[in-house]
């Protein structure tokens, strides 16, 4: 078994592009671009909260069930990719059904810094939830 | 000339260390940021060859590297609209391809202007 210890890994021909084989051996893919750039697990009920996250420097509470995710480092466009989970049910008000990116027009409420989420109940109305987890994968800067 | 390193463990001077199996079973095998209204294109992707439009809410994202099986995971997440859709869904898996789909709030399928997937599983 071998180790290597490093602090950081650059490419060698292009900086930004690693490859690594994939788990078949029939191809080879990016490190950087299959990498997580955020995650975040955030308290979304009462004084919104981070309890862990990687790439992320603050969280803004836009209201009951809305969310904004504020990243450390930007990424280069805004057409990354959102996932955003929540709590199912708190027991009390079937809280938190569904989940989804606010759009408050025809495009994911993306910007190069910020990912807005909201969540729901069972009646698709916005409802703060206890557990809102998010990753966004794309290009950083 | 590119080089190549061979091993088992990647260990940082302060954050620790990371077996690289979690690097290559860990890392997302695809994913792609998607208009599904009118003419669907993606906006960005990695690993997508193309996109197919199977009818309202319904599309195909085809990879260009193949997945070893169709035991992948797919994450789904659709754009919030007030008058169109809300929520992604999984519907098929394919080594080759996976079906999502985009509904409403009233469990409609329904064409979704932002539409987000992430693949992760084994590469073939």
């Amino acid at each position: 078994m071998s180790t290597i210890l490093v602090d950081n890994l650059t490419g060698k021909t292009s900086a930004g592009s690693i490859t690594v084989t994939s788990e078949g051996g029939a191809a080879t893919q990016s490190l950087q671009q299959g990498l997580i750039k955020v995650w975040a697990s955030i308290k979304g009920t009462g004084t919104v909260s981070t309890r862990d996250s990687v790439n992320q420097s603050s969280v803004t509470d836009h209201g009951t069930g809305a969310y904004s995710s504020n990243f450390t480092s930007a990424m280069s466009n805004d057409d990354f990719v959102g996932s955003i989970s929540n709590t199912l049910d708190d027991g009390v008000n079937s809280n938190g059904q569904s989940s989804c990116i606010e759009n408050n027009s025809t495009d994911p409420e993306f910007t190069t810094t910020t990912a807005r989420v909201v969540t729901e109940n069972t009646a698709y109305n916005n409802n703060d939830s206890p557990y809102v987890g998010i990753t966004v994968i794309g290009d950083l800067a | 000339m590119a080089g190549t390193i061979i091993a088992d463990t990647l260990t940082h001077s302060t954050a620790g260390s990371v077996t690289t199996d979690y690097v290559v079973n860990g890392s997302a095998k695809a994913w792609v940021n998607f208009n599904g209204t009118g003419t669907i294109a993606a906006r960005d992707s990695f690993n997508v060859t193309s996109l197919d439009d199977n009818g309202t809410g319904n599309y195909d994202v085809n990879f260009t590297n193949a997945m070893g099986n169709a035991d992948f995971s797919s994450q789904v997440t659709a754009g919030y609209s007030a008058d169109t859709g809300r929520y992604g869904e999984n519907l098929a898996y394919n080594a080759s391809f996976a079906t999502v789909g985009a509904r409403n709030s009233s469990g409609t399928s329904v064409d979704n202007a932002g539409i987000a997937v992430t693949i992760s599983g084994d590469l073939a």
